[in-house]
């Protein structure tokens, strides 16, 4: 006598990882594609080529591997991939290239505070920690951009231009705005 | 606003404010350093290579079991120290040039210290690259096979201080070199009493006060954020590396010369690099050699990067200058005499330029008028990291004490200290006071309101109740005139006009942020004015490949902001003939009949109408017309201008905390070469020169030798949040040879704020702390509160 089983069929397969990265949503296999370990900051360069961010110290101790998630500025090497699942993520690849915070970074000149720049290696850091800070306060203070950009370091010691230079971004989109 | 700087001659283009050339590349992200490159997407299919580094600050490899780590699946190769390829390499150094010529193995400039066993079996500091390395599939592979390595170690004493090492019976760090700690003399860096002019005795008998002082300069890291890394390729007989080294000639001579290959077997590409400060790598690291072993018998590209830690590799000496300075009541230095030891760590690499060498540059050019003066120096081996070249190269050390002995010297005789300076230095083909000196001190005493807020050491107001605030400064000659890099041989630059009249420039040297490639543009579009074309017409090829480009000018001193100018500017008339050559036979002319202007052709004796250049160049060929120049920098003695740093700070008396309100800092630039460019370097050398005065530190576990803060968590950097006011302040005093006689400005930014950021708490306390970096349990110590 036959007797009939119904089972539900299992089938095991790596789980996938879906990110949203720059507006675009990927599908990774975690099993080839993504070790586990990986942080996302070294998916985004490794895989995706996004290498505008660095990783001088893959400690979270200096913001050049700085990105925005769901809109807050956040250390790409303090988090795994696998934990970027569901998040939106903007690299500084993603912002528009006009983007006022780029372009006010690049343009610094105003005499007495030099270049926001130099070797520009942690510059995609600040930016995105700049853009993230003006986003949500649009005309800070120079005490709260002294505070939200203390997580960074720039070697170069460009600081007084950078802190002109997101004075610059905050002024040019409030004059954008009006206009 | 802050006040704009004041230029002698008003150009077109050169001295602005303006933009860096790479702003938008930079800042977008877009930029690619040489660790983008290698990215996995980008270079499927490279190897990654781990080298084994000690546990121990001395120890010996006696046997090294490598089976299990090369059956670990993923492990492709793995090198040892007992390996023919590796035994077989010379004893190196990874100094072989101060950065600023290309030297071969024999000419090596520290050549009496090849001290470097490429991957040997004898570790001298702990993190010191030893006996294997390992190349696999995947860079967490290959640390799991190091680990895998099995490694018989015989433990051996170790020293870290520097007087300790040259106590007898100390451990010797190079037995197989010599039974003593000491560096021997040697032919480049001298005796150890390497300057002697005058009797400084005699000059002491002379004075009617004497100062003596001590001051130890501590040894911080250059911190570039981007580690070394390359990439090496070995096709058949041809190598080529990628990689951020900053001398891409260097790089390719250091191969060659290593590995015995051909010169032209070896392709050095350095595309953008993270910052330098001088970190020990004129391509002379034994990396790139095992790296290239690596890439030759797996057949496959190997990709060797440092990690953050792994990047705490070599850094400032750490100097304890002793010093003595005697003068007349009115002030007049009669004697002047410095000894100094060394801390080298475990290789001397470059140590015995800034031990040595740098200060007889300051001799000459700033102690010229004093009649009675000595240097006596030694460098030692210890085991802790190696020290070798961090932007301000020696002349930090000798700054800590110099400034240290004229305050001190001032307050002896009742004098202000900005007098002293004045009266005694200055360079020999000029007569006191140094004009440069006296308006670089002059400008800062100003800005920071000498006058008014210098009171009594001590004796200022108290404020907040436990607060004292005090001013300080210091000076220093500078190093980087045209005259000083004559050692750099022939500065190339090849200068192409297209049919457009665009312009391809080809100054090659490798960018590593100093502003020298907006400094080049400027220079051009100076030189190239008649075409009538902005900068922004103009573009710098940024890449250096060894393959195409012309020998790097290296990224060194400061003064490749002006070198490529000043060959620009001379290279500019055969740049016009050339032009004219090609369209005089349209204008029916001969080409001494003609010039150019704004863009537009014309005969000399204006029979005729002007043409248009681009016009006439369209009609007459397509070729573009290239002029490749090659100069040796001028040799004109012109001396030097000066530097000055001056701070304010204000002491915690309670919590020992210092707090540094502002900082001034003055450079004499001869001619400013890019305005924003050269106040970044100002403003931006404050992050080393502070973060050196108060925060920076390498710091060892005395029981064993293990260095604890090879992070930049535990190893303090000055973020925004700790940064002073800065002012830049530019001046054009002095002038040096040719065009624009310019001087480098950059490097010297670091030089004098330790001892300024010294003397202004002691200004503010009234007690001398003389040791940086000063910590708050430094004051509380100075101050009696502490022990």
């Amino acid at each position: 006598m036959a007797i009939s089983v119904t089972t539900q069929e299992i089938v095991v397969r790596p789980p996938e990882l879906e990110l949203l990265i720059n507006g675009q949503t990927y599908r990774l296999d975690t099993g080839s594609s993504v070790p586990a370990t990986a942080t996302l900051a070294s998916l985004l360069r490794e895989h995706f080529g996004l290498t505008g961010l660095k990783i001088p110290c893959d400690q979270g101790a200096c913001g050049a591997c700085t990105v925005i998630m769901d809109g807050k500025a956040v250390l790409s090497c303090m988090i795994l991939a696998v934990e970027a699942q569901g998040h939106e993520i903007l690299t500084i690849e993603g912002l528009p290239s006009d983007d006022s915070v780029v372009k006010a970074f690049a343009e610094q000149s105003e005499p007495g505070y030099g270049t926001a720049l130099q070797c520009g290696f942690c510059t995609p850091g600040f930016v995105m920690t700049a853009r993230a800070l003006l986003d949500r306060v649009p005309s800070p203070t120079m005490s709260e951009i002294r505070e939200a950009l203390s997580g960074n370091i720039c070697r170069c010691g460009c600081y007084a231009g950078i802190a002109q230079a997101v004075r610059h971004a905050s002024e040019n989109m409030a004059k954008a705005s009006t206009s | 606003m802050k006040p704009a700087y004041t230029p002698r001659v008003q150009r077109s283009h050169v001295g602005q404010y303006r933009p860096r050339i790479d702003g938008i590349e930079k800042a977008s992200g877009k930029a690619k350093y040489a660790g983008d490159l290698m990215v996995n997407c980008r270079v499927p299919g490279i190897l990654y290579a781990k080298v084994l580094r000690s546990p121990f600050p001395h120890a010996r490899i006696r046997a090294l079991d490598v089976s299990q780590a090369a059956r670990l699946p993923g492990v492709v190769d793995v090198l040892t120290f007992e390996d023919p390829d590796v035994a077989s390499l010379k004893l190196t150094n990874a100094g072989w040039t101060d950065g600023v010529d290309t030297l071969s193995y024999e000419r090596m400039m520290w050549r009496g210290f090849r001290d470097r066993r490429v991957l040997g079996s004898h570790a001298r500091w702990v993190g010191d690259e030893v006996g294997a390395v390992v190349a696999a599939e995947s860079e967490e592979i290959a640390e799991e096979a190091l680990r895998l390595i099995k490694v018989d170690w015989e433990v051996l004493p170790f020293v870290l201080d520097a007087v300790d090492a040259m106590a007898p019976g100390a451990p010797i760090v190079h037995p197989e070199l010599a039974d003593t700690n000491i560096l021997p003399e040697d032919t480049v860096g001298g005796a150890d009493v390497f300057v002697d002019k005058g009797d400084i005795d005699q000059g002491l008998t002379d004075a009617d006060v004497v100062v003596n002082a001590t001051t130890t300069y501590h040894n911080a890291t250059q911190n570039s954020l981007d580690n070394w890394n390359c990439l090496v390729e070995w096709d058949r007989d041809h190598i080529t590396v990628w990689s951020n080294s900053y001398e891409a000639h260097q790089t390719r001579m250091h191969i060659s010369e290593m590995l015995e290959v051909p010169l032209n077997s070896v392709r050095v590409v350095s595309p953008y690099v993270g910052g330098q400060f001088g970190r020990g790598d004129t391509g002379d690291q034994p990396f790139f050699l095992f790296t290239a072993l690596l890439a030759k018998r797996t057949g496959r590209p190997v990709w060797f990067r440092h990690s953050r830690r792994d990047s705490f590799h070599d850094g400032r000496q750490h100097v304890r200058y002793e010093g003595t300075i005697g003068a007349k009541t009115d002030g007049t230095v009669t004697t002047l005499s410095f000894r100094s030891i060394g801390n080298v760590g475990a290789y001397a690499d470059h140590s015995m330029f800034a031990i040595k060498f740098a200060p007889v540059e300051a001799t000459e050019v700033a102690f010229a008028h004093i009649p009675n003066v000595r240097f006596e120096a030694r460098g030692v081996y210890t085991n802790k990291m190696p020290a070798c070249m961090m932007r301000g190269v020696g002349n930090s050390q000798l700054n800590l004490i110099l400034g240290r002995l004229v305050d001190g010297l001032a307050e002896a005789l009742n004098l202000d200290p900005l007098d002293v300076a004045s009266r005694n230095f200055g360079h020999q083909w000029e007569e006191l006071p140094d004009q440069s000196l006296a308006a670089v001190l002059a400008t800062g005493a100003a800005k920071i309101s000498w006058k008014e807020k210098r009171h009594l050491p001590g004796k200022g107001p108290l404020i907040d109740e436990v607060k004292r605030r005090g001013v300080g400064f210091s000076f220093h000659p500078g190093w980087h005139a045209e005259w000083q890099e004559l050692r750099r041989g022939e500065v190339h630059v090849t200068m192409t006009v297209n049919a457009d009249c665009s312009v391809t420039l080809d100054a090659p040297t490798v960018e590593t942020g100093t502003g020298s490639n907006t400094c080049n543009v400027l220079g051009c579009a100076e030189a190239l004015s008649f075409l009538g074309i902005g900068s922004g017409d103009i573009h710098w090829i940024s890449t250096v490949d060894t393959d195409v480009s012309p020998q790097d000018c290296v990224q060194t001193d400061s003064s490749v902001s002006f070198l490529q100018s000043e060959v620009m500017a001379a290279a500019s008339k055969e740049v016009k003939a050339k032009l004219l050559e090609r369209v005089a036979p349209l204008l029916d002319a001969t080409a001494p009949e003609l010039d150019i202007d704004a863009g537009f052709v014309y005969r000399r004796d204006a029979v005729g109408s002007r043409r248009s250049l681009r016009e006439l160049l369209h009609e007459a060929s397509l070729d573009p017309v290239t002029v490749a120049v090659s100069r040796r920098p001028l040799g004109t003695r012109t001396g030097i201008p000066f530097i000055a740093t001056f701070a304010e700070v204000e002491v915690n008396t309670d919590t020992g905390q210092v707090l540094v309100l502002r900082l001034v800092v003055v450079n004499d630039c001869g001619t400013v070469m890019y305005a924003s460019g050269a106040e970044a370097q100002q403003i931006g050398g404050q992050c080393i020169a502070l973060g050196e005065s108060l925060t920076e530190e390498i710091i060892y576990d005395e029981r064993t030798g293990f260095p604890l803060n090879f992070n930049w968590i535990d190893y303090k950097i000055p973020t925004m949040a700790d940064m002073p006011e800065i002012d830049p302040v530019l001046l054009e005093v002095w002038r040096g040879g040719g065009e624009y006689g310019a001087c480098g400005i950059g490097e010297g930014t670091v030089t004098c704020t330790p001892r300024a950021v010294l003397n202004a708490i002691y200004n503010a306390i009234g007690v001398r702390i003389d040791n940086i970096p000063v910590k708050p349990e430094s004051v509380l110590k100075a101050l009696g509160k502490a022990f």
